[in-house]
């Protein structure tokens, strides 16, 4: 048993509540989406209809434009924290992503490099999020406020951005949650987010080697 | 047992990183917005212009008015009406009306049929 005892708060209350408000809107938006935009009945039917999925889909996308500013607004540190690991690239994240971070049974690893907070896995994650996210956003608005306004090729050009974005925002977050939910080596991390926010010391140790040593000179 | 957490301060390589990513984010929102907005007032222009246009053609028409057309009152008074000028007949519903939606099948069914003796049907009557 390693030497290293104890829990490490590694998401706060806030950023907890943020991850889970964004998560259901992303499941709400991603269901109505596939929903209207594949005229599945079944689908537009639990929503009580094609108008009220829409509209369903529409306020979805205020609370997931919403959620992140109110937290990134009461939360800058935390922000500022996060946008600095995942934008620290170094020689050890692309040794992590030369071996996949040992998450991948046909590659053979004899030594993961130490990770930040984040792993490089969860950096290019944690930016293609943003980007997507921003994309969705600055899609989606014009179609539904200025779909009179704009010329048809402006709107056909959000449309296609729109679908395509959400297509690769949907596999993106079924791997993250494959690896952070059902994952052996990666699924202790599903507690820290969605309950507690608490990891064991001896986890954190070794999965964020680098992380782990800055909370250990601070405390 | 112990407990490890985040200091809640930042260091100013965080703080610039993070106002640097918010402040891309409203620069890319502001130029995408700017085309949204530049295209919708083109489209305004444009749509403006086109009323204009159809403004000017029309008050330079002689016949302005279709129920004042002499050919089409005498299309009425010859054939769709005859002997008065009255819209709104079997005849010129059918003739001069479309059809929409629900309405279409049954127009196509119609189309289908051979016209040539209908209309000498008609005409003899």
């Amino acid at each position: 048993m390693s030497d290293v005892q104890g829990k490490v708060l590694k998401h706060g209350d806030s950023t907890r509540t943020m991850h889970w408000v964004h998560l259901l809107c992303f499941i709400l938006l991603a269901v109505t989406g596939i929903g209207f935009y594949w005229d599945i009945g079944f689908i537009e039917n639990i929503f009580g209809g094609g108008a009220k999925s829409s509209l369903v889909h529409r306020w979805a996308g205020v609370v997931f434009l919403v959620g992140p500013f109110l937290y990134i607004f009461f939360n800058f540190n935390r922000f500022a924290r996060f946008m600095d690991t995942i934008s620290r690239i170094t020689k050890d994240d692309f040794g992590w992503l030369k071996v996949m971070g040992g998450y991948l049974p046909f590659i053979k690893v004899e030594h993961v490099p130490p990770q930040d907070k984040y792993n490089a896995g969860q950096k290019m994650l944690g930016w293609l999020i943003i980007i997507g996210c921003l994309l969705m956003i600055l899609t989606g608005f014009p179609m539904w406020l200025m779909r009179d306004m704009v010329p048809a090729v402006f709107l056909s050009l959000c449309y296609n951005v729109h679908f395509w974005t959400a297509i690769i925002l949907i596999l993106l977050v079924g791997g993250h949650f494959f690896l952070a939910a059902i994952h052996p080596k990666s699924r202790v991390e599903f507690s820290s987010m969605m309950l507690d926010g608490y990891i064991d010391a001896e986890i954190s140790a070794h999965h964020n080697e680098k992380w782990f040593k800055e909370l250990k000179q601070d405390a | 047992m112990t407990l490890f957490s985040e200091s809640g301060g930042i260091t100013r390589r965080q703080f610039f990183k993070g106002s640097g990513m918010l402040l891309v984010s409203a620069v890319i929102t502001g130029i995408f917005a700017k085309i949204g907005f530049d295209a919708s007032a083109a489209s305004d222009e444009y749509i403006n212009k086109r009323i204009a246009a159809m403004y000017t053609l029309d008050e330079k028409m002689t016949l302005r008015k279709s129920h004042l057309n002499p050919e089409i009152t005498q299309i009425y008074k010859e054939f769709l009406s005859p002997g008065e000028v009255k819209p709104l007949t079997e005849k010129s519903e059918r003739l001069l009306h479309t059809k929409y939606g629900k309405e279409i099948p049954a127009l196509i069914e119609e189309l289908k049929k051979p016209h040539v003796p209908a209309a000498n049907a008609e005409h003899a009557a």
